[in-house]
Order: C-alpha cells, then structure tokens, then sequence
C-alpha cells in the first residue's frame, strides 16, 4: 500500500468498521485538511521572473534533470518551484546574488539561454561548472547544512533543481518509489534496477543541530 | 464545587501531568489540569502527519528568516520541521535567557500534551545501581529511594503505556514489561552477531520504545511510516493525548483548561500549605485564580522551578519550599556525541516501511564496579542508528542530463550506521536557573535565567565513549567511521533531559523533595516532573517520571484521605 492508497484506505475505514480499535483511522478533519491542500507549487502564484527569465530557468532545469523514460524537472514542476525559492524562500543577498548569477548566464548566452541549441545549453552550462569546479559545494559531506549561500550560481541552481524534483510527487512517485506502511521489514532483497524510497523531508534538516 | 474549585490542580499535561490527572482522576478526585499551551485535538490537529514533502512549504526546507526570529532555539532540534510546527514554543512570545558562556537550549512545546508529542519515545528502567551512584561516590545527595520501591511502579506503567523491547537480563538495565520487540534490518543482524563474538561485554539490543508493536489497551500497532513526532492519530506510540488524557478523561473528573500560564502558587498563614494557584489566559491576559486541596506541578522541570522561585512570599524568601537553596540548581542533561560509520556489507538489502527506532547499546562501562581504565565515574550508553545514504549525501557532484539524473535514483552502495553516545552527567550546583532580577516576559513574569556547563567527568565520559565506538565500529567491519571530537558535544538542553532543580532526598537542609516527591516543607505540594531528579543515570528519564508521578499520586490520595493534607 503506498501513501495515496493508504489516505484513501484510511477515508473509507474512518467512515465505518475498522480492523483494530482506532487502526488505520485517521480523522475526517485529518484527510479533508491533507486532501484539500494543493501541492506547495502549486498553491502560489509566479510572479518573480518575466517571461525570458522563466524560459531560462526552465530550459537550465531541463539540462539537469531531463525527460527519460523517467518524467524530469520539468514535468515535475521543479522551474515552479526554484522561482518560489527565489522569491519566497531567499534572503535579499541570495536573491541578489541569484538573478545576477542568472543575468550573467543569459548575457554569455546572448541574451536568451532557452533560444539557444541543445548542444549549446549544455556546452554554457559545462563550462560554468569548470569555473566553479573548486567550490567546497562538490565535497563530500557537504549536505549536513540548510544552504550554502557561498557556493557558486550554477552549483546553487542544481541544488535548487534537485530539491524541486526530488522532493516533488511526480520525483517521488515516478522517479524515486513511495515507501510502504504496514509493517518494517529490514530484510528486503534490493533488485539493480529498485529506486531509493521518497524522502518525507530533506534530510539536511535531521542532522542540522 | 464551583469551576474555581478543585480537589487536585495539576499544572500541565505532558508526560508528568498526564500521568497525574489520570491517577488522580481514577482515585476519585476532581482535578484541574492547567496548560500553557493551545488546545489541541488528538488525530485533528496532527495536520503534518503523512504528509509528503511536495504538500509542505519550501518542500519542507525550513523557513530560515522566520526560524531566526520566532524559533531560534526549537528550531534546533531535531524533531522541529514545517509539519509539525503547531506543537512548538514560540522563542519570541516565551523568551528566557541564555547566557553567552554558558548556554542552555531550553525546547518547549506549546500545546496541550506538550512534549509528550515529540519525545524520543525511548523507555529504559535506572537501575539499583543508578539509584545508588550518588551515595556511592558522593557526588550530590543520596536518593531517598532504592530500585526495589520504584520496579513495581516501572511495571505499572509500562503495562499501561506499551513498551516493544527485547529480555537481556542485565543488572544495569532491567527488563520492562515488554511488548515484542521491532524488526532488526539485516545489516544490523550482522552487526550484532560480530560484535558479540568480538566484545562479549557489549550488548546490542532493540531500543525500548513507548511505540505498539500490536494492539494495547485500544490503541493500534505501529504503522512504521516514520516521523512520530508529527503526531500519531492512532495512538500507537504514547502520549498524553493518546493515552492517559483520554483515561482521566473517561472518569468525568477532569477539567482541561489550555492557555493557562500559572504565574505562582499562594500558600496560608502557616507556610505549610499550598491554597491556591494564579493563572494568566494567555489569550484574554485575565487573571483567575484556582483553589484545590492539593497540588501537582508537571510542568517540565525549568518552568516548576520558574513558578516555585516566583513564589516567593515573607516566609518563604528565596523562592517556595525552598529552605535549602536547592531549587533551580543541579541543572542536568544528557551530552549528546554522534560517532558515524559506513559499512558496506549487504549492499543488496534492503527494507520496507520506516522504523521509528534504533538500536540500543546499555551501559558498559563502570557496571558494578568502577573499571580500572576508567578515569571517570558513571557512564553511558549508545542509541544506533542505521540510514541507508541516497541522493540527499550525494547530490552535489558534477555532470548535467540522464547521467546525473540516474545518479540520483538508487540507494547509496553503503550503509550508514551511527552510534549516539547519551552520557550520564553529575549534579554541579553552578549548573542552574534563576529568575531576572527585572527582565520579564508578556505576562510579568521573571524570565528564566540559565546557566550550564559540561564538567569534566561528562567531557571523560565524551572522550571514552568516543574510543569504545571506535572498537565497537572495528568490530562490527566499519569500513570508515569518524569519531565525535570532544568539541562537537551537543549543548546543555540540547538532549532534552533537563532535570534536578527541585531534587529529592531524606535531608530537608539539602533537598526540595522527599522520597515522594512532597516538598519537605509544604504538604499538599506534589512536583513529579524532571526537576526531582537527584542524580541523571545516562539513559533516557521520561519512563521514570511516570514512574514517579504514579507513585506521588496514590501516596498523595492516601495521605489526603487520612485527613494529614488539610
């Protein structure tokens, strides 16, 4: 049973008889208040970036995580989300720091990153991650901390990728796999090809203190 | 009995004053139960319970300039996210003080059931020999109490609040009532069997958990999907809103009051005898006061301590019940040391729903006797816990398209496997909390001042638990592990074990409370939270205090229906 499935169970069995005294019966007010919560990139409007900006972001989340066989960023609605970020989330000298890294890629792209080639995209975005190849950002370990506001612009906007994809239901349903409720069971063969389970939250959050 | 009246007024409704109205209750009392915090539903208002990343703000991240300025201290725990905001103290609104040299992180919940919603969960029995550390290498005052007078009241409880565990049979760590005990992962089967070869005197066993493994008293097993702390709505681990509330509840003798500071307590003219408690809405700001025949302060151990020191009047100068000077010193909390290793043994496994709980490593060190290597007293024991790595350790590296992305996709080829030292700390009077001489809070209320400091045998214990992770890492086949330098001890609070302020003992020169938990001086007053610990032990306390707060409860009602009370 994966978490949609069990929100569901859990609506029918609340309504009537369950298994155990209380079991699997989360509350009406519970359900109605999961249920009627649209995603977070969803519940906001955009209205940070114009429209090249946008096209931009979109087209440099795109490079990242693309389309496979796997939906990508920006099916996932990932570009939403780093626009949220940008506006909502960072402090004036990250949002600073951000659209000048932004007006920087545009301005090496010729003023419209999204208009150029495929090749092109990737041979820009190549090339700012050579410039930035020593930032401490790639160590390992480094992902114990909320945010690095000293990593370079290319580095921060991966980061911001990765968190709209992985941490969003279309990542971690059709990329990553839900984990089950039920029961643990710590000896689960794990097959080459089996995803990691769905994060509940980043990570970074439990180790921070 | 008018709504101003009582026969028992309890201040607070975690996992002290849940216990208490539920005894108090069930005995036939009418009773009180005052809350700071908001009112809260169980199930309803566990609005972060299942929910995914995508449907919480910022995918969870936490909101850093709202953090830094309402929660800077919350916000530093573990437990503290986006889903489980609603449960936590506002810093801003409930200030206290920290002092730069010396800081204490003082976590608080702010709802009715208080911490007993986001604990640990972790449940483990002191021993004869935790009882008697004190008297035996003199640090502190003796316990006025052996193992023997609080065991049946352990198995009282624990047969009430569900404890999942394993029967080891060590002196240092008696068995609990036990429930069966959660699955192991594979790895750690391994683990466990290695290290029983290699290190005999090491035990590893399942962590003892207030967490059902199958239906108790009408509540539901574990579900395993993971973060407790946001809140259970099938009550399968214990807390007040599961369990002892909805028993105190079923009597038809409790009254729940939310939003009710209490700024201190009245006694009559004799000093001797507590009449009334004054409380503040903290909505409306009116002030009521309530009277009862006696009276349990629960209210977690620095804010009994904040109402007894703001209690004070011409006979009781220094704060009440508090002749000995004892009250708000001898501030304890467990250090913390995170030890970390990788093992890469069954890569091929894995595992299937999340198990809120690691494993246990008890005490080994100083067990009946002192060891001869040993230059510290007391010791500590390990919680372990075991993560398998995925894209969140390594998403930071190079490379753009399908590659990177695949990248991200599988469990790491590792495991993590961590060993938490919890390290016993002794009693140090200049460990301690005081009222402000003029900072106050919203109400009028003294702010809190804190003070505290590692001694020197919590920072040998630091140090030795480091080396003993290290030959217990060797010996389980770590490939790599880093060992937890003594400057990465966790601050004082920061274990969320506060305890000691109001100690109990047999003298009334050296001690706040007696043997149950009765201050020395005033009769009809009852303090069974943290505060009456007078010495720490190294496992996690929350256990004891029920423990505790039962037996303060029977005793207070026999002691009420003899007529000695009035």
């Amino acid at each position: 049973m994966n978490r949609r499935d069990f929100l569901q169970c859990a609506a029918v069995l609340a309504a009537g008889a369950s298994v155990f005294p209380q079991s699997w019966s989360m509350s009406h007010e519970q359900h109605a208040f999961l249920a009627s919560q649209p995603n977070y990139i969803d519940r906001h409007p955009l209205t940070f970036f114009d429209e090249v900006q946008r096209a931009a972001v979109s087209a440099i989340a795109d490079q990242v995580i693309p389309a496979t066989e796997t939906p990508g960023a920006v099916e996932a609605g990932a570009p939403r989300f780093i626009e949220l970020m940008v506006a909502d989330w960072f402090n004036d000298g990250e949002r600073t720091f951000f659209m000048a890294g932004l007006a920087d890629l545009q301005s090496r792209a010729g003023g419209s990153f999204a208009v150029l080639t495929q090749e092109a995209q990737l041979a820009l975005l190549e090339t700012l991650e050579d410039e930035a190849s020593d930032s401490p950002w790639f160590q390992i370990g480094n992902v114990q901390r909320v945010w690095d506001d000293s990593a370079p612009f290319i580095c921060q906007f991966k980061e911001l990728t990765v968190l709209g994809f992985m941490l969003s239901e279309v990542g971690g349903t059709r990329f990553l796999r839900e984990n089950t409720m039920g029961a643990f069971d710590g000896d689960v063969p794990l097959a080459t090809d089996d995803a990691a389970y769905a994060a509940e939250m980043p990570m970074r959050l439990v180790t921070r203190s | 009995m008018n709504d101003t009246q009582f026969d028992a007024i309890v201040v607070g409704s975690g996992i002290s004053g849940g216990w208490a109205a539920k005894e108090l209750t069930e005995r036939g009392l009418k009773v009180l139960v005052l809350e700071r915090g908001k009112d809260i539903k169980h199930g309803a208002d566990y609005k972060g319970e299942h929910a995914a990343a995508w449907k919480l703000p910022f995918h969870g991240m936490p909101d850093r300039e709202r953090d830094a300025s309402e929660y800077p201290v919350q916000s530093q725990s573990y437990a503290f996210s986006e889903a489980n905001i609603q449960f936590w103290n506002n810093d801003k609104d409930n200030p206290y003080i920290r002092t730069e040299d010396k800081p204490f992180s003082w976590k608080r919940s702010d709802v009715v059931g208080g911490r007993s919603l986001l604990w640990g969960r972790q449940v483990y029995r002191w021993s004869e020999q935790d009882f008697k550390a004190n008297a035996t290498d003199g640090h502190g005052v003796p316990w006025p109490v052996e193992y023997k007078d609080i065991a049946p009241w352990y198995s009282y409880v624990e047969k009430f609040i569900g404890v999942s565990g394993e029967t080891e049979g060590l002196p240092q760590l008696p068995d609990s009532e036990f429930l069966p005990a959660m699955n192991y992962f594979d790895l750690e089967k391994t683990i466990k069997g290695r290290v029983k070869k290699k290190l005999p005197e090491v035990t590893i066993t399942m962590g003892r958990c207030a967490i059902l493994t199958q239906e108790h008293n009408g509540r539901a097993p574990c579900h395993y999907c993971g973060p407790c702390h946001r809140g259970c709505s099938t009550g399968s681990y214990f807390s007040s809103q599961s369990s002892t509330l909805p028993a105190a509840r079923a009597t038809g003798n409790l009254t729940l009051l939310p939003n009710q500071v209490v700024e201190r307590l009245e006694h009559d003219e004799t000093g001797k005898h507590v009449t009334a408690v004054k409380a503040i809405d903290t909505q409306t700001g009116e002030r009521r006061e309530f009277t009862a025949k006696i009276f349990f302060l629960c209210a977690s151990t620095l804010a009994s301590t904040q109402i007894m020191l703001n209690s004070s009047s011409a006979l009781h100068p220094n704060g009440l019940a508090n002749k000995s000077g004892a009250l708000g010193k001898n501030v304890m909390d467990h250090a913390m040391q995170s030890h970390i290793s990788m093992m890469v043994d069954n890569p091929d496994g894995y595992y299937r729903g999340e198990r809120p709980n690691g494993l246990y490593i008890p005490r080994f060190r100083n067990v009946g006797e002192q060891d001869a290597d040993a230059d510290f007293v007391r010791g500590y024991g390990y919680q372990a816990h075991t993560l398998r790595p995925d894209w969140q350790t390594s998403f930071n590296s190079k490379g753009f398209g399908a590659d990177y992305k695949e990248s991200l996709r599988k469990p790491g080829p590792f495991w993590i496997w961590a060993l938490g030292g919890f390290i016993e700390c002794l009693p140090q009077e200049s460990n301690r909390v005081y009222l402000h001489a003029n900072k106050k809070d919203r109400f009028g209320i003294p702010q809190l001042v804190t003070e505290f400091n590692w001694g020197e045998n919590e920072l040998s214990l630091a140090r030795d638990s480091a080396k003993q992770a290290e030959k217990i890492f060797r010996a389980a086949g770590a490939v790599y592990y880093t060992l937890a330098d003594i400057d990465a001890i966790s601050e004082g609070g920061a274990g969320i074990h506060e305890m000691g302020t109001a100690r109990m003992g047999d003298d009334p020169n050296t001690s706040v409370l007696n043997k149950f938990n009765q201050t020395h001086e005033l009769d009809n007053l009852f303090v069974t939270d943290g505060s009456f610990m007078t010495s720490a032990a190294c496992v996690n306390p929350s256990l004891t205090y029920m423990a505790f707060t039962a037996r303060a409860c029977e005793y207070a009602v026999e002691e009420l229906k003899s007529g000695r009370l009035s």
